[in-house]
């Protein structure tokens, strides 16, 4: 055992585990930033101290993750799947309410958002489903198969409502069923569809998600109310030009015009604080981990191996297109974290696991 | 060791189209980033900058307080407060120089306050309260050369009466560094005004209200352009309390120049009806900020004005306490109407010589004789065959040494002896003499005038104590009724029914024929007890506890003056100009005195 995991260590890809590591202390700086002012005369470092917390706990669960050989989920991954429907189905009756929304589970002392862990296990799932099936895909109607599965957690975190979390679910499926060579022309066949049906989906959404929408594509219609978060944010990330305005220094920023911005508006502390050169620091931080992603989903064992690395891409890539797409008002306002940044305990141990997917499947796609 | 790859190679494609939209993804965010931080970066900086967004609060009117007849006793007046944005102050020195003069202070002081308590260039530092209207004038008439002032209307606390009922009211102030720390900070922030003391301390909840704000785009001048957002401070509840004006300010008239409490409360409901502490203070001085002179005057004034005596101040209850002892004699069997003890004036243990105030001795006294003429060694007797233990026991059941339930914060416990207290503080054994001062009200024990009241309170109701209260009702800020206090027990006590029935005809022919006769007034049942306390500080202490038999309820009444002499003499007139206000009874030229022959005898200790 001892042998094995040093031979596993050797193998480990230094050059992702470092980035995270660096992308970790970033997000805790910033972090530090837009919060240390929050609780006048209170402790500054509150919101620090939890995420330094969770970011251990993190790493303690990647490490983790990486002693059992990814293989595991052939068996198990039928689990996982039915765990996420129970966990999303108590929601519906134990459930805590924030800002309007039904997203949390209280288990015992912990909180947790299983719209979050229904993520991770949607990619496990698909990982195997799609491994097992491929062969298949080239009939269309096998192919809507995994749109049901994954349509079944959509519809119910939908009913909570979180519209950002569904988007997820969706994207992690498309990529996923695309890197597992499904037909392009079936894929353009159900994106043709579901843009015709948006019209009937209108009717589904709540008025703040259809607000949210409208406001997207004009934000000046109602520069007071929703439409507030995006200006702040276009104005706090602009004013940071070049060089930024420096730590703690940023106007928007310290005196709180900005909502959310120590969870969903945190890059637009990074824009203004840290300028464009912060803004393009943080990208290429990211955009190394997603290359290492892609690299390890290319040169994995096998497809499975493959499969699980891309959902763990389609995942930080989503997030991460989402949300600066929404700081800087380009794409609507869905309320999705930023990886490695924003505050928050489920999201960030979700990180480390996604992360932990891709060292696993890297660390043993060799034979033993 | 080989590697093997095992993944199709059409697959190994798709993750190459997959990077190649992860790069023209990652590309888009650059230009879109490009464009709005370089090239309308400055433009957008400027915005954030001179479109500058100013946050004012707006705080909201704390509620206002009643009294039970409605009568007004504490609202709020506005005040202009005068502060400066220090961002937008560009010539420091000249300001200063400029609002000092309007404001007839030194400019180094404002230049010292925006140093002190600057905390980002955005958040107003105070200069200035509560400034007159000819100064708000010139301000605004020279805001031009005046940048970065700003003029706050913030509701200010006004106490109608000045110092009435103030231990009662209590004070406002800003929240400090300690009770930040200790309260939900999220709620509140440096500069809020909170209740610091009485009832606006322990209704703070009620009556603050929540404090709205606005942020509002202003142009250089510091003009007002738009409201971005604005948010309605939510006024606090008004409170109507139980006390009566009138009566409370009678009390006070009667305390002036003294030190003392008066207590009057309606026995069946907890409704307290008056509450003195003298001497007091004016709470408006706390208002916008104490100044640190009138502050250490208050302080250290050696007559404690900012203490309530009521529930704060512990003294020696004298005689008052017999009644006590004789509920636990009564209680445990020690005595009983039929038993008679002869009192020769002196009491004898082993070498001590204790003494009844009477000379000559008071001859044979039933339990009733005994309370009603106060007699020493009547209660020396009792006390030893209790002993301390069983006395202890009946000083904890009545509420000795613990809070009274009231709507108060601060309370004193007081302290009650018991020989493993003298062992724990003086590190001494409990002499049998330690019990008979005790059985006399003298001695170790301490009680607050409230812990006295309660006793009383409980011989009128024959066991059951409601919850003591100021409050009446809560009434919401648009004007509902929200709360009415119904009474509430807090505690019930069983007494054999002879136990409250001779207590009863003791404390009835004290006021008849006792040491209480000043307070009889042939037109009320009145019943009650008289103390005179011996204390170490010089002068004894004067106390009456007493109560009215009245249709509805009875009223209870509990008067004690420090260091005021005997409380036949001292309290009980007070106490009976009390019950006279109360009842509208007008005065008797010249009181029918039944017991004046003996009534030198009662300015003795013990009476």
């Amino acid at each position: 055992m001892k042998r094995d995991l040093g031979r596993l260590s050797e193998n480990i890809d230094y050059t992702l585990l470092i980035t995270v590591v660096i992308l970790c202390f970033f997000g805790l700086i910033v972090l530090y930033s837009s919060t240390r002012m929050t609780t006048l005369g209170g402790d500054g470092y509150f919101y620090v101290k939890r995420q330094i917390e969770w970011m251990v706990i993190g790493y303690a669960i990647l490490i983790t993750t990486l002693l059992v050989d990814y293989h595991f989920v052939e068996k198990y991954s039928g689990l996982f799947y039915v765990a996420a429907f129970v966990l999303l189905a108590m929601i519906f009756f134990s459930g805590r309410t924030t800002y309007g929304a039904r997203r949390w589970l209280l288990i015992g002392p912990f909180e947790f958002q299983p719209s979050e862990f229904a993520k991770l296990a949607l990619i496990v799932f698909l990982a195997d489903f799609l491994n097992k099936n491929r062969e298949k895909l080239e009939s269309f109607l096998y192919f809507l198969i995994p749109f049901g599965y994954t349509g079944i957690f959509i519809l119910m975190v939908f009913k909570q409502p979180d519209l950002g979390t569904s988007m997820v679910y969706l994207a992690i499926l498309v990529i996923m069923l695309f890197v597992a060579g499904a037909r392009i022309k079936y894929l353009l066949t159900v994106f043709v569809v579901a843009l015709s049906s948006i019209p009937l989906l209108w009717i589904f959404l709540k008025d703040y998600q259809k607000n949210r929408i409208i406001l997207f594509l004009n934000p000046n219609i109602d520069p007071l109310g929703g439409g507030y978060n995006v200006i702040q944010s276009r104005i706090a990330i602009g004013s940071g030009g070049l060089f930024g305005k420096g730590l703690f220094g940023g106007l928007q920023s310290q005196l709180h015009f900005l909502p959310a911005q120590h969870t969903d508006f945190i890059f637009s502390v990074v824009g203004e604080e840290l300028g464009f050169l912060g803004t393009l620091f943080l990208l290429g931080l990211y955009a190394i981990i997603l290359w290492r992603g892609i690299k390890i989903a290319r040169e994995a064992k096998d497809l499975l191996g493959s499969l699980l690395a891309s959902g763990a891409v389609a995942f930080l890539l989503f997030h991460i297109l989402v949300n600066i797409g929404m700081a800087l008002g380009v794409l609507p306002a869905t309320g999705l974290p930023l990886p490695f940044l924003s505050y928050g305990g489920t999201f960030m141990i979700s990180n480390f696991i996604v992360i932990g997917m891709l060292l696993n499947v890297e660390i043993h796609k060799i034979k033993m | 060791m080989r590697e093997s790859s095992s993944v199709p190679e059409e697959i190994k494609f798709r993750l190459h189209y997959l990077w190649i939209f992860i790069i023209i993804s990652f590309t888009m965010l650059v230009v879109v980033l490009w464009y709005f931080q370089l090239v309308k970066g400055e433009e957008l900086a400027q915005k954030a900058v001179e479109n500058c967004i100013r946050t004012l609060v707006e705080d909201a009117p704390r509620g206002e307080i009643y009294d039970r007849n409605n009568k007004l006793l504490v609202t709020n007046r506005p005040a202009v407060v005068v502060s400066v944005i220090p961002g937008e102050v560009e010539d420091l020195e000249g300001l200063s120089e400029r609002l000092g003069e309007i404001l007839a202070i030194s400019p180094r002081e404002i230049k010292d306050k925006i140093k002190e308590y600057y905390v980002n260039p955005f958040k107003t530092v105070k200069i200035f309260d509560d400034c007159n209207i000819n100064e708000v004038i010139e301000i605004e008439e020279r805001q031009d050369e005046l940048k970065g002032v700003v003029l706050e209307i913030q509701p200010r606390r006004k106490y109608l009466y000045q110092d009435l009922a103030a231990h009662s009211l209590g004070y406002v102030g800003e929240i400090n560094r300690e009770e930040l720390e200790r309260v939900n900070a999220s709620e509140f922030q440096g500069g809020d005004i909170i209740g610091k003391a009485g009832l606006e301390k322990y209704y703070d909840n009620i009556l603050r209200g929540e404090k709205g704000g606005k942020e509002v785009e202003v142009d250089a001048l510091g003009r007002e352009i738009t409201t971005l957002l604005y948010r309605k401070p939510i006024p606090g509840k008004d409170i109507v309390l139980t006390i009566d004006q009138e009566l409370q300010q009678f009390g006070e008239n009667l305390l002036t120049e003294k030190k003392g409490v008066i207590i009057v409360s309606d026995a069946n409901s907890g409704e307290i009806i008056t509450l003195v502490s003298k001497p007091s203070y004016n709470p408006n001085v706390f208002v916008g900020g104490i100044t640190p002179e009138e502050w250490k005057r208050l302080s250290t004034d050696p007559d404690y004005p900012l203490s309530n005596r009521s529930i704060q101040g512990t003294y020696s209850p004298g005689s008052t306490f017999k009644v006590v002892t004789a509920i636990a004699a009564l209680e445990e069997g020690i005595t009983d109407k039929n038993r008679e003890i002869y009192c020769s004036g002196k009491f004898k243990l082993s070498d001590q010589v204790f003494k009844c105030w009477k000379e000559g001795g008071h001859g044979k006294l039933d339990i009733i004789g005994g309370i009603s003429h106060s007699c020493n060694i009547y209660f020396y007797t009792l006390g030893q065959d209790l002993g301390i233990e069983k006395m202890n026991k009946y000083m904890q059941k009545i509420g000795f040494g613990e809070e009274v339930a009231i709507d108060l914060p601060a309370q004193s416990l007081g302290t009650i002896p018991s020989a493993g207290w003298k062992q724990r503080e003086f590190n001494e054994i409990w002499y049998p003499g330690d019990t008979v001062n005790l059985s006399i009200g003298q001695g170790y024990l301490l009680i607050t005038p409230f812990q006295l009241h309660n006793v009383i309170t409980t011989i009128a109701t024959e066991g059951i104590i409601y919850k003591y209260h100021l409050l009446k009702e809560i009434i919401s800020s648009d004007g509902k009724l929200e709360k009415q206090s119904q009474p509430e027990i807090y505690r019930k006590m069983e007494f054999y029914p002879n136990t409250i029935k001779l207590i009863k005809e003791g404390l009835r022919d004290t006021i008849l024929e006792g040491t209480g006769w000043r307070v009889n007034i042939k037109e009320l049942e009145i019943f009650g007890k008289t103390g005179t306390a011996q204390n170490p500080q010089g002068e004894t202490h004067a106390w009456f506890m007493g109560y009215v038999q009245n249709d509805d309820s009875p009223l209870c009444i509990t008067v004690f003056i420090e260091n005021g002499g005997d409380g036949s003499e001292a309290a009980a007139p007070i106490a009976r100009e009390m019950i006279e206000k109360y009842f509208n009874i007008p005065k008797e030229k010249n009181p029918k005195i039944s017991y004046l022959k003996n009534k030198d005898a009662f300015s003795i200790i013990g009476g």
